[in-house]
């Protein structure tokens, strides 16, 4: 039997292209696109890899606006078999607990799986939560700073990147890993694939259908209480030039600023 | 049988046009573009002339993400001192409201979401590698060693045509056939564009520039445009001076224009918000390739669809239109099912009946004259001379008009018989 896979993914705004407003203090994200978060790129990347050399069948889901289906659809278009988009209005404002039980759900209606993969953490919030609170409600394993996984039978042999080394993991499945962003090259969508993608479409979900209580989820589900928000001043830049040979007068500047200081390495 | 009627390239306003004439008559349309979404690499000065989208948009000027109508519309030439400037403001120009300020990023996103809308597939994000060929005929695209099959292939690419250079359908590109625009889209609060512009409401300001202050031969038109909170500033840059000019470069050039006394106080205190470049083509009439062959039809700036007069840039308007009559022809010629290159040039036949072809007809050779250091380096100086003679009072006793503006000529080394010539051209070609 075919290995089966399940990927999550979040849309994120295009970090490039977010901006604070001013006034309101708000992140502005109405004029940036909606991009995969880069490190759930990489996620996508070692679930095809597997399928390449496996067979596996992949299943991305995801928690997002309506919007968030072309984000599906990429990910079919790269050899993806099925997109899932979990989408309600009482989901919105979702903290991290609330986003990991509404994701754990879905797996109580969907096939089993062997390998649930995640992102380690995301551009527009980051807190690295999901994955391992994904894992704490499926009651499964979890590996997390992965840069690279391959599948031995029954089990998955992990090389986990940390501070002073690579750590090599081998962990019986099911089990939920979490890449590491840039860990390998995501492959690119083909037309062929696309097509194939957009006829073939994507499953919604709701709360009923997931069974989910409105009080468990989105705003009213999340413990989490923002206490306040500081947004440090903008620094006004003196727009200083330097040609190549004053780069020692640079380094002079910066140390009378305070900006760099020389210590003992 | 194939997979789809229609295959369109590239979702700017050329193929986005095209897939919404196909797809609201029926017809099975694939809708390919590079980007994604559509728009985010595109990029106009960018004011759409005209009303060709109540072609396939019936109500499209209450609904499209337009930013402002041209109220007012300026033509300056600017000297290193000095701006003369015509300003054109006037109720005519503003009953018939013909030009909008538009953002492309907006507008294109709009375009290929009517034409999904309509019923077109639209596959973003996936670059055509080439057409597909078989025995000579285009069968359809060929994307990443997968072919995807049509009875046509219409190209909307743009004014890189790379897929027709790689599909062997038309020569690489000289230098004569482009020039590069570069863009800066500057935010500013609405009530000072208003303020500054002297607008209100959804009222516009359209300008545009020569640059005559440019050294080395280099010559480029500035425009200026306003949206509802930002301005759209620009330069066309003539790439032949460009690459003759080793040392110019294009961002300079934007630099000199948004930094000239005339034009700062406009942009003051404005944040750059984005910053783009893109090819234009300029090659006009001669450059033009064969626009249609078995199974394919060509449209919009990747046909060299583009006017320029070295001053005012339009493209859009054109690629909207060749973009709906290659979509009518298809609809024509699929009662037959003969797609053969004879078939085809009933499309040519079209367009010799719309303005696109009439326009790049009439106009032909233009661009030898308007991109000419007359225009661009002479004019501004004698210009500036006869004001600066005809306003400054300096206690000389005043002189007739013709003295003033023959020696103006003199000063800029211009014959009076070369000034002629060029006008007589000018004048034939416009
Ligand atoms: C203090 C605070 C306040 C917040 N307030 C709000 C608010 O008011 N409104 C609001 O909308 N958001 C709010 N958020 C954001 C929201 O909590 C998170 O966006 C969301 O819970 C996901 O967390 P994350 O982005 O940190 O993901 P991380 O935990 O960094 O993500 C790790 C991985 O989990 C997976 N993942 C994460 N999210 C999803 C998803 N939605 N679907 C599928 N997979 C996913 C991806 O694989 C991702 O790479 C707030 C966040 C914080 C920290
Ligand atoms: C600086 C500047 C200012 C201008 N100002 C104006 C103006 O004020 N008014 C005006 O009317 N015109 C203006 N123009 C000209 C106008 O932008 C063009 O004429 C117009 O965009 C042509 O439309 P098009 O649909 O033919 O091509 P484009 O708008 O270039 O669209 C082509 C599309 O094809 C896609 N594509 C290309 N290759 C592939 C591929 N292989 N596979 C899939 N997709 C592909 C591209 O991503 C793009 O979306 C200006 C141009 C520039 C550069």
């Amino acid at each position: 039997m075919a290995l089966k896979i399940v990927v999550l993914i979040k849309q994120v705004p295009d970090a490039e292209e977010i901006f604070i407003d001013p006034v309101k203090f708000t992140l502005n994200r109405s004029q940036a696109r909606g991009i995969i978060n880069p490190a759930d790129e990489n996620a996508i990347e070692a679930a095809l890899k597997i399928k390449d050399e496996t067979g596996a069948e992949i299943t991305v889901l995801t928690m997002g606006p309506p919007a968030a289906e072309t984000a599906l659809i990429e990910c079919m278009g790269r050899g993806v078999d099925k997109g899932i988009l979990i989408t309600d209005r009482v989901f919105a404002a979702a903290d991290t607990w609330a986003t990991s039980l509404t994701l754990a759900a879905a797996f109580n209606i969907m096939d089993d799986f062997d390998i649930i993969f995640a992102g380690e953490s995301t551009t527009d919030s980051g807190t690295g939560h999901v994955g391992p609170g994904v894992a704490e409600f499926l009651g499964i394993d979890q590996v997390t700073y992965s840069v690279n996984t391959k599948v031995e039978g029954k089990n998955v042999i992990v090389e986990r990147s940390l501070e002073d080394g690579i750590e090599v993991v081998n962990v019986p499945m099911p089990v939920l890993i979490t890449t590491l962003i840039g860990s390998n090259m995501p492959r690119r969508s083909t037309l062929r694939m696309k097509i194939d993608a957009l006829k073939k479409g994507i499953t919604v979900m709701d709360h009923e259908k997931l069974k989910l209580p409105p009080e468990w989820v989105g705003i009213k589900g999340s413990p989490t209480v923002v206490g306040s928000l500081k947004i440090p001043d903008e620094k006004k830049r003196e727009g200083k030039k330097y040609e190549v040979e004053e780069i020692p007068k640079l380094v002079d500047d910066l140390i009378e600023k305070g900006a760099i200081k020389i210590g003992d390495a | 049988m194939s997979e789809f009627d229609v295959i369109v390239v590239g979702a700017g306003p050329a193929g986005s046009s095209a897939a919404i004439r196909l797809a609201s008559k029926k017809m099975n349309v694939l809708l390919v573009e590079k980007s994604d979404p559509p728009g985010t690499k595109n990029v106009s000065g960018g004011v759409l002339w005209g009303h060709e989208l109540d072609g396939v948009i019936p109500d499209w000027e209450k609904t499209a993400p337009v930013e402002r109508y041209v109220k007012a519309k300026t033509v300056g030439f600017l000297t290193e001192e000095s701006s003369i400037n015509i300003d054109f403001r006037s109720r005519k120009f503003d009953e018939n409201r013909s030009g909008y300020t538009v953002l492309r990023v907006k507008l294109d996103q709009w375009l290929a979401k009517k034409a999904v809308e309509s019923g077109a597939m639209l596959v973003n994000g996936v670059t055509v590698d080439r057409l597909a060929m078989k025995d000579g005929k285009v069968v359809g695209v060929e994307q990443d060693g997968d072919t995807i099959t049509a009875d046509t292939v219409i190209l909307s690419e743009g004014a890189n045509p790379r897929v027709a250079i790689q599909s062997g359908i038309r020569e690489p590109l000289k230098d004569h056939d482009v020039a590069i625009g570069v863009k800066e889209v500057i935010k500013l609060p609405e009530e000072k564009i208003n303020e500054r512009f002297n607008l209100r409401g959804k009222e516009g300001f359209a300008g545009e520039y020569v640059l005559g202050f440019l050294k080395g031969g280099v010559e480029a038109g500035g425009f200026l445009y306003t949206n509802k909170e930002s301005l759209s500033l620009g330069a066309v840059i003539s790439m032949k001076h460009l690459r003759a000019n080793g040392n110019t470069r294009s961002f300079d050039i934007i630099e000199e224009f948004n930094s000239h006394p005339s034009i700062a106080p406009l942009i003051e205190g404005g944040k750059i918000d984005e910053y783009s470049a893109h090819m234009v083509q300029e090659g006009g009439y001669s450059s033009i390739p064969k626009l249609f062959g078995d199974g394919y039809m060509i449209t919009g700036d990747a046909a060299g669809f583009s006017f320029s007069n070295g001053l005012v840039l339009q493209g859009m308007n054109y690629a909207i239109q060749s973009g709906i009559t290659a979509a009518d022809t298809f609809i024509d010629l699929k009662e037959k099912g003969n797609f053969s290159n004879s078939a085809m040039s009933l499309y040519q036949e079209k367009l010799q009946k719309t303005f696109v072809m009439q326009d790049m007809t009439n106009f032909k050779g233009i661009e030898n004259v308007t991109w000419g250091n007359l225009t661009h380096q002479h004019l501004p100086g004698i210009l500036e001379n006869v004001m600066l003679e005809i306003f400054m009072e300096n206690g000389m006793p005043k002189r007739h008009m013709y003295k003033i503006l023959m020696d103006a000529m003199k000063k800029q080394n211009v014959s009076s018989s070369r000034m002629i010539s060029e006008s007589f051209k000018m004048i034939r070609r416009l």
